[in-house]
């Protein structure tokens, strides 16, 4: 861990998606609680420029557009964090167990993953939404995770094949010690690295599906976030309107350059864990 | 996709089956096999879903039958006329309605919309599904020639300053996702700047315009396409500017190039016949993802941009409840995917020998 | 007559993050029209580094710091560290192929065999195909594969013998006058390592190319070459006529090759591996790079790198002041290994 930190702050690029993600975490969930949400709508102040009263601007209820960018962050992460820790343990306790349990088990999970592979996914998700309604953010990162387990699994799978020849897992298996202590005790530990990067990629992928949802309406609104303000701003044609150019770009700059950091900082983990690329 | 030592087991336990067997191990038809299932399996999905979540449309339907008709409709006739707009018999269990339905789509009959009672749901789908393709096929085309070329160049120039601009820019831009970036290009070219005419390009082609294949057509629909277009590029291009890169890479330092050296080939030759075609091995697996991708965001791109093509249909129709129009676009679209991941996997077989060839050292 | 390939002092160097590291240092030896010459070493005592080099085909961070090579055919001596880009693709293959061993991916994974014999044959300009057809038939013919089958095959299709035979052919495409073999019978089973030396006997008394390969198997030197060359830590230790290098060996390092290698008739305790391990190339230890390993070893091997020194036989010079304490010590043991092993 510690040689970890050591490694990635020899590298710009992952110090400064680290540096993106702490920020971003504490914008989302620290700073809520020092800033108080106003949303009481001032008909007078709709849209107004940014000002030293309103750093972003106001809104097309003439709330402050920064306040909201401060509380606007939980929801999206949350979910996202939730969405992607949901595949990643389906991913890895799937894969290992078709791993090592082979047979049909095995071909049958990895049917079942090509299937989940092709399908794309957006859409699925789109009528999946529409259908099922999710009101909490709990249904929604199960949904979200129910299609990212796919391609995680597959790489588990073919890393624990590989590593369920080696001597340690044999000696593990001479001594009797069980089929999980060997999963979770010998071999995870040599899959971490990767297990890490996509655990973060996953994070993307989440916010990409739960934002799109959002904007397109098909999720159930409530309480204040990033896409929610997006989503009002097609609503409300703010698109093409002249003022209102913070409100939108607020949000969007706030998504992008949260994804930004973490893209940064997975590729900087990938150029520290694969020492191919580190020696080159 | 190679066969696991699992499958194989599993076609030879299926015993007598040869026919099962032989299909399970000849890579051309698991991979047909494989399409097949996955529509299937999708479309069941919807169907089942559709049927039992509660407060399924079908009853909805139902209902809005019966309240628009002020009580003139008894639940029976209702469900009579519910019925017709499936083109299912609802009074039948659910499993014979699924047999019926199957049996329907293999008929090509995807029911009828239930807005426009009478228009079937092909119909619909085949006047906007041609567009999508269009800008679709076209951005991914387009970012695919373009990002293996750069991917190539930058690798043969391996940290030079063209390699850290092209592999920087590539990898921001596609980090970037593609709906913002729509959004981006409509309100700051859009109504800021106003470089861009974001309302006269709404639309699949300008109104007035006939379908034909004259210059003039062609010109305005890639006209009304651009904005479209322009995005599925940019977007996809880093990806695959990075990709070919490390393949290329990985191609550079295999022994048989250095091999071909040592046989005097030219670098052009090394260059083409050496090296990419070994590098461009993953993409072609790679590309078949992305259009799965592509296709999905293309729904809220299309609905930015107001692109008349199938996924602003899709999204009109939930939003109208027309849930035949909806179940039939998403069975196309899957079948669109899957088709392209066919041909992908097919594509590999060819290029590949060592795959999809019943070969092996024979001493 | 000048020698088909004469190597003059070359130096190779790496450049690593601890320093240069010097894979090869003033190695010079020559290479006799008809002659076939073997370059043993251990792994890490630059024989490929030196083969790679006489093409010029030395990696990125890797380049000749000092020395020549001369290449001399029909009376026309060329110096292939001073040919031009193009001039060097032609020399490539058509002058002197280089084989690299079959166990190496050196082919083309995804295009067939034919296609890279038709390859090799138009960037020298062969363009007729018919021709490159019958010249490819003929070639496949001599060394005992079915051409019909093997051009149409894909690498993966054939055996490591196979493709090894296949390298052998493409690499007499052009006729060359040198041949340079990189570890033709390592990662090969003992049966094909004995047809595939069989084989090349066969070629070249039919053929009559100049050969120079290179191994760590001294038992190939014996079997195929004319002349031996040992090296180790990147020089040339000794140079002698492959009888005399049995017979009569001259420096320590090669008396420690002969003694390790295992004889099927040998009494139990026979064979003696060398105790120690090459040096570090990049700071190696002053004088003489065998010396701490050589049981011979004085205060004055440390001193300063010994040159090659001519010994008490013609055309014969060993690297070690000591050469006439080494004569000494050779006693009927070793004679008795030569005589196995001859």
């Amino acid at each position: 861990m510690i040689e970890t930190l050591r490694l990635l702050s020899r590298r710009p690029v992952a110090l400064i998606g680290l540096g993106g993600v702490i920020f971003f975490v504490l914008l989302a969930y620290v700073a809520p609680l020092v800033v108080s949400l106003q949303d009481a709508p001032d008909v007078t102040s709709v849209y107004l420029s940014p000002s030293l009263a309103h750093p972003l601007g106001t809104d097309y209820q003439g709330r402050d557009v920064l306040n909201q960018i401060v509380h606007g962050g939980a929801d999206i992460l949350t979910v996202a964090f939730l969405a992607a820790f949901i595949s990643t343990a389906i991913a890895v306790t799937f894969g290992s167990l078709s791993a090592t349990l082979g047979g049909r088990f095995d071909a049958a999970t990895l049917g079942l993953t090509d299937i989940v592979l092709t399908i794309p996914q957006l859409i699925v998700l789109i009528v999946v939404a529409a259908i099922v309604h999710p009101s909490s953010f709990l249904v929604m990162a199960v949904i979200l995770a129910l299609l990212q387990w796919a391609s995680l699994l597959r790489q588990v799978r073919a890393q624990v094949l590989s590593l369920k020849e080696r001597d340690y897992v044999e000696a593990a298996r001479s001594l009797d010690l069980g089929i999980f202590h060997i999963i979770f005790r010998e071999m995870l530990p040599n899959m971490t690295s990767y297990i890490v990067i996509h655990f973060i990629l996953a994070m993307t992928q989440a916010i990409y599906a739960q934002v799109g949802l959002i904007i397109l309406g098909l999720v159930p609104l409530s309480g204040e976030n990033w896409a929610i303000m997006l989503y009002f701003a097609r609503d409300q044609g703010a698109l093409y309107f002249r003022d209102s150019l913070w409100y939108i770009l607020s949000p969007i700059l706030a998504i992008v350059l949260f994804q930004l950091s973490l893209v940064s900082l997975a590729s900087g983990l990938e150029d520290i864990f694969n020492p191919r690329l580190r020696a080159a | 996709m190679s066969v696991t030592p699992a499958e194989v087991r599993l076609a030879a336990r299926l015993g007598p089956r040869e026919v099962f067997g032989a299909f399970w191990t000849h890579p051309v038809l698991r991979a047909a096999l494989k399409a097949i299932l996955t529509i299937w399996v999708t479309t069941t999905l919807t169907f089942f879903l559709i049927r039992l979540m509660p407060g399924s449309p079908v009853d909805l339907k139902i209902d809005e039958l019966m309240q628009t008709s002020n009580g003139a409709l008894t639940y029976d006739d209702a469900r009579a006329i519910a019925s017709g707009l499936f083109s299912i018999d609802l009074n039948a269990p659910l499993h014979e309605q699924y047999l019926s339905f199957m049996g329907n789509v293999l008929h090509g009959n995807l029911g009828n919309s239930f807005l426009s009672a009478g228009t079937s749901v092909t119909s619909i789908i085949l006047a906007v599904l041609p567009w999508t393709l269009f800008a679709v096929g076209t951005g991914l085309l387009l970012s695919f020639s373009v990002g293996i070329a750069l991917g190539l160049l930058a690798a043969y120039r391996r940290n030079s300053f063209f390699d850290r601009l092209v592999t920087t820019g590539g990898s921001v831009v596609s980090s970037i996702p593609n709906y913002l970036l729509a959004l981006m290009i409509v309100v700051i070219l859009g109504s800021q700047l106003r470089l861009i005419p974001i309302a006269q390009m709404r639309g699949a082609f300008s109104p007035g315009m006939h379908p034909g294949f004259t210059l003039d057509f062609i010109g305005d629909i890639f006209y009304h396409a651009s904005l479209p277009i322009t995005i599925f590029f940019l977007t996809q291009l880093g990806n695959w500017i990075l990709s070919m890169r490390s393949a290329t890479l990985a191609a550079l330092d295999e022994d048989y190039v250095v091999a071909a050296r040592a046989r005097g080939l030219t670098d052009g030759r090394i260059t083409t016949a050496y090296v990419g075609r070994n590098a461009i091995l993953p993409l072609v697996t790679q590309f078949a993802i992305a259009t799965g991708f592509v296709l999905g965001g293309a729904v809220v791109i299309e609905q930015i941009f107001v692109y008349e093509g199938i996924g602003l249909r899709l999204l009109a129709a939930i939003n109208q409840r027309d849930y035949p129009l909806v179940q039939g676009i998403l069975l196309i679209t899957t079948t669109a995917v899957v088709i392209a991941n066919l041909a992908a996997d097919l594509l590999y077989g060819r290029l590949d020998p060592r795959i999809g060839r019943a070969g092996g050292a024979t001493g | 007559m000048d020698p088909i390939l004469s190597v003059q002092e070359l130096s190779v160097e790496y450049a690593t993050r601890r320093g240069a590291l010097r894979a090869a240092r003033d190695v010079s030896f020559d290479v006799e029209s008809g002659e076939t010459v073997a370059i043993i070493g251990e792994s890490g005592s630059g024989k490929t580094t030196l083969a790679v080099a006489l093409v010029r085909l030395l990696p990125r961070n890797a380049r000749v710091s000092a020395g020549a090579i001369r290449f001399t055919r029909d009376g026309i001596t060329r110096d292939v560290l001073r040919l031009d880009d193009e001039e060097l693709r032609e020399f490539r293959w058509r002058e002197c192929a280089l084989v690299f061993q079959s166990a190496l991916n050196a082919f083309n994974p995804v295009i067939d065999i034919w296609s890279q014999f038709l390859d090799t044959a138009r960037a020298h300009g062969m363009k007729d195909t018919k021709a490159v057809r019958d010249r490819s038939f003929e070639l496949l013919d001599l060394v005992h594969l079915d051409p019909e089958r093997v051009l149409r095959a894909y690498p993966h299709e054939l055996s490591g013998g196979m493709r090894q035979r296949v390298l052998i052919a493409l690499g007499l495409l052009l006729h060359p006058a040198l041949l340079i073999l990189d570890e033709p019978t390592t990662a090969l089973d003992i049966l094909t390592q004995r047809a595939i030396i069989d084989l090349l006997r066969e070629l070249r008394t039919k053929l009559g190319f100049s050969m120079l390969f290179i191994s760590h198997d001294l038992s190939l030197a014996a079997e195929l070459a004319d002349r031996v060359v040992t090296m180790y830590a990147g020089r040339a230790v000794e140079r002698a006529g492959v009888e005399d290098l049995f017979y009569r060996p001259r420096h320590p390092y090669s008396i420690g090759l002969l003694r390790a290698v295992p004889r099927v008739t040998g009494a139990l305790g026979s064979v003696a591996s060398i105790p120690g391990s090459p040096p570090d190339l990049i700071s190696p230890p002053p004088g003489c790079p065998y010396h701490p390993r050589c049981p011979l070893a004085i205060d004055a091997c440390l001193a300063a790198v010994p040159p090659l020194l001519p010994v008490d036989m013609p055309r014969h010079d060993a690297a070690c002041i000591r050469w006439q304490e080494v004569a000494r010590t050779i006693g009927t043991a070793e004679r008795h290994v030569a005589e196995k092993l001859a």
